[in-house]
């Protein structure tokens, strides 16, 4: 309430309550480690056979798809916006490459599978972002129309039938493995290739976010859009390119998805959005926009994986999944908003 | 030319200062939107190493050229000669290549990055001529914030380089964007209204930095609306009205009074506007207020047809005593008498039952419903009062008093169901003090009436607050603004540290005389002396 001009007003109330506050106000990444340790500890308690290295494996095979859509949703939240459409796009994308390179190249290599991918998801990633700037509409409304455009362009004009045979490439891919463990129950399980992947794209976001302009760019333009136009930001570029890099990763995610499961399925990844916001926002970035971060996104992204796949472990029934999943985040916005009323 | 000046950008000012000609040039500049022409060709130029003081009224073309200045809006025709070199086509990146550094009212802060961030990032956005897909200099953006900020007088220790612009008290802000405007290589530094939330400590500290800038070769462009601070600052005075210059001339040469007449084209009084004050019974009577670590034992009284001013410093618990008795924010101890009736504001409902009006210091946040129409805005509080037989507000009867209060206000619009926000800082003022006469309060609590009104506008406010104590309605004035004070009121009571440390007849007083009750002895005349 007081308008006190100086820091020093504020120091001495600085209790126990406002310093923890203002810790996890500082770092709010913070906020999702502290839930994945008190759920990892209480899972590995009521069950020791949660501590094993399979399971290890188990989260992070899971959490790759999930974690390059995060990575994408977090530029575009960082910049100001909101991108549903990444799940259409990996669906096309998928689709539509498993298709061309099966019809016509065969024989072609996965990194060329690759940067095909990359770059039809980025196109389309674009088209988002031209939207945005020239319709100076709502991203949420513009990639929920796109979301539904890319779809039906995939079912109608590309095809509904399931793609068993994908390319050899990409089904050596998804098989590759850099390490594999027999689990207590028997089973062996790969800690999959594709987990780099993920790491790639991960360092790469982090990297260009923090070491380069265009990165202190999004930051900004999801400030304050109207300030950052006046101090010289180009809003326009820089919304290009946030849901350009949000496509490119979807793509990748895409071919991912249709190597570990053997299968291009064009209904597949339908309803995966919310998850992947959430994990966002786990992760501390704000719905408001202009702020969030890489290492707060990975762990929001294992947050929920872990409600995903081990909560089965120690006898919760999956229907209760989606209900825990729903209290952390509802904790979470909760405590953010407490803390920015402290703050 | 124009590369030769894009390779060079900003060419630093202070090794050019030997050259005779001007900084910048501003040759018949107009600016048309559609129909309006808000520029109808103004020209003047700014000398390097000079304060200069933009004057006008509110919707007189001031931000229009300051835009135009900055880049954010092109012009319609004239030119800009900036450093010998003729500039056609301004965008926010040449314009600061040009050296032409401005800090907005709202300060073009970005909240949520850090200090050094907010200082930095604009020069290297700069040199790349805005191209976004370079790397970042870190070492180099820490050191640029942290020249700047020493300038300034703010702290340069990492910890406060990485904290967030939201995380910061307002004062702090606006030490942060004068220190983001001094970074680069300023040739000009426009500041639009840059003292509005500083303590009479950090003006003076302002002021001593503008003329480390002056030795620099670097110019200064005041926008504001309090003459006095112009004076005691010194320099040039540049005035407009309706899109034109009319004046151009040293500011000690010109009296207040002048330069009122100049901005406004109408005589304003300068004088006192309280005359033969007909005070009645006592109307309010607060005994030993208090709300913890804000203000205590605060005792006064108001007649009713009084005007009783209330100042201090920003942490004398003023604003919070004006929340309190308006229910805002309510007391913990102590009594609140109206007409001998005790009163408990838990709520501004309640204080709204009772009879007191409340206007808020700052009408963009707290009063206003900005997109919604006037009629609307005014009958907020009394929607009670115009329900017809079905219990819906009786539409004839709302525009009735909308209608009645407008004009008695002299609100400038054009009809009652336009939007608040297209009107002038100075008529959203008076929708909104529309609004609390509407309840016809026995008590009117006005918080800073005039803040970031026009001259012409805060004469008008002042006839209108004197014609309400005239009425017989007690008026309690809470402002910083002391010549108001002075001007207005029969007593003023001062405070410090929460406590009210005088209450003394207005007439008797002087601004020297507060300022010494205040607890802020230090005149911004003496600093500048000493660093003169």
């Amino acid at each position: 309430m007081s308008l006190s001009a100086t820091n020093e007003d504020h120091a001495p109330r600085a209790g126990f309550a406002s310093r923890t506050a203002g810790f996890f106000r500082r770092y709010p990444e913070a906020f999702a480690a502290l839930l994945i340790v008190v759920l990892c500890v209480a899972v590995g308690l009521l069950n020791p056979a949660f501590w094993q290295l399979a399971n290890l494996f188990d989260i992070l095979r899971a959490s790759v798809v999930r974690g390059l859509f995060a990575l994408g949703v977090l530029m575009v939240l960082a910049a100001g916006g909101l991108d549903v459409s990444f799940s259409a796009i990996a669906a096309l994308v998928m689709y539509a490459v498993t298709k061309a390179v099966t019809l016509f190249a065969p024989d072609m290599g996965m990194l060329s599978i690759f940067i095909m991918s990359a770059v039809g998801g980025a196109l389309l990633g674009a088209i988002n972002g031209l939207l945005v700037n020239t319709l100076k509409a709502p991203s949420l409304i513009v990639t929920i129309g796109t979301q539904y455009a890319y779809r039906g362009f995939l079912l109608t004009f590309i095809g509904t039938a399931l793609f068993m045979n994908i390319p050899p490439a990409m089904d050596a891919f998804g098989q590759w493995s850099l390490m594999s463990r027999t689990a207590e129950n028997g089973f062996t399980v790969q800690l999959p290739g594709f987990v780099l992947v993920l790491a790639v794209a991960a360092l790469a976001t982090w990297a260009m976010l923090r070491f380069t302009l265009i990165g202190r760019a999004v930051y900004a333009i999801g400030g304050r859009p109207d300030i950052a136009e006046r101090l010289g930001y180009r809003v326009s570029s820089v919304q290009l390119f946030v849901f350009a890099w949000a496509g490119m990763l979807a793509g990748i995610a895409g071919i991912i998805h249709v190597s570990s499961n053997r299968l291009a399925n064009p209904f597949d990844l339908a309803g995966i959005e919310l998850s992947v916001i959430s994990a966002v926002i786990l992760g501390g970035a704000r719905i408001t926009g202009g702020s969030g971060s890489v290492l707060g996104t990975l762990l929001g992204v294992v947050l929920i994986t872990l409600v995903n796949n081990v909560l089965i472990l120690i006898g919760i029934p999956s229907s209760w999944q989606t209900a825990i999943l729903g209290l952390f985040i509802l904790c979470a916005g909760v405590f953010f908003v407490l803390q920015k009323r402290a703050g | 030319m124009e590369l030769d000046a894009k390779s060079q950008p900003a060419a630093a000012p202070g090794q050019q200062r030997a050259r005779s000609t001007p900084f910048l040039e501003v040759r018949n500049l107009h600016k048309r939107y559609g129909g309006v022409h808000a520029l109808r060709g103004v020209s003047f130029s700014i000398e390097r190493g000079q304060t200069y003081h933009l004057l006008g009224e509110n919707g007189c073309g001031k931000s229009t050229l300051i835009k135009i200045l900055s880049g954010a809006q092109p012009s319609s025709e004239g030119d800009l000669v900036i450093d010998g070199t003729p500039r056609k086509e301004l965008d926010p990146i040449r314009a600061l290549q040009a050296g032409i550094e401005t800090v907005y009212q709202d300060l073009s802060l970005l909240p949520n990055l850090s200090v050094e961030e907010n200082i930095g990032l604009t020069q290297q956005l700069v040199e790349g001529n805005g191209r976004l897909f370079r790397p970042l200099h870190g070492r180099r953006l820490r050191e640029t914030a942290k020249g700047a900020l020493a300038k300034v007088g703010l702290p340069t220790d990492n910890g406060f380089l990485s904290s967030r612009i939201e995380d910061l008290p307002i004062a702090t802000r606006q030490l942060v964007a004068i220190a983001r405007a001094i970074a680069g290589k300023a040739g000009l530094v426009i500041m639009d209204e840059p003292t509005t939330s500083l303590t009479r400590r950090e003006v003076e500290n302002l002021i001593s930095v503008v003329r480390t800038l002056h030795a620099d070769g670097v110019s200064v462009l005041f926008v504001t609306h309090k003459l006095d601070e112009c004076k005691e600052i010194g320099g040039r005075a540049i005035v407009m009205r309706d899109g034109e210059m009319v004046r151009e001339c040293d500011i000690s040469e010109a009296s207040k009074r002048e330069l009122g007449q100049w901005m406004t084209g109408r005589e304003l009084e300068e004088g006192r506007y309280r005359e033969n004050p007909q005070l009645g019974d006592t109307l309010l009577q607060v005994a030993d207020l208090s709300r913890d670590g804000r203000f205590a034992d605060v005792s006064f009284s108001v007649a009713k047809g009084e005007i009783l001013g209330i100042t201090g410093l920003l942490d004398s618990g003023r604003n919070e005593l004006a929340l309190a008795l308006a229910g805002v924010v309510p007391a913990d101890s102590g009594e609140i008498r109206l007409g001998g009736e005790r009163l408990s504001l838990p709520d501004p409902a309640s204080a709204n039952a009772a009879g007191v009006g409340y206007v808020p210091e700052d009408r963009l946040t707290e009063g206003l419903f900005l997109e919604k129409p006037i009629e609307d805005n005014v009958v907020m509080a009394i929607l009670n009062r115009l329900r017809n037989m079905l219990g819906l507000v009786d539409r004839s009867k709302s525009a009735a008093v909308a209608g009645k209060l407008m004009s008695d206000l002299k609100v400038v619009a054009p009809n009652i169901k336009a939007p608040v926000q297209s009107l002038s800082g100075g008529n959203q003022q008076r929708v909104l003090i529309g609004r609390w006469l509407a309840i016809e309060p026995r008590l009117l609590i006005l918080h800073g009436p005039t803040v970031g009104v026009d001259v012409g506008s805060k004469d008008t406010i002042f006839r209108i607050i004197q014609g309400l104590a005239d009425t017989g309605m007690a008026v309690i004035l809470i402002s910083d603004d002391l010549p108001e004070l002075l001007q207005n009121c029969d007593r003023i009571a001062v405070m410090q540290k929460g406590r009210v440390v005088a209450t003394q007849a207005a007439e008797s007083l002087t601004e020297t005389a507060l300022y010494e009750l205040m607890g802020a002895a230090i005149r911004t005349g003496d600093a500048a002396g000493k660093t003169a």
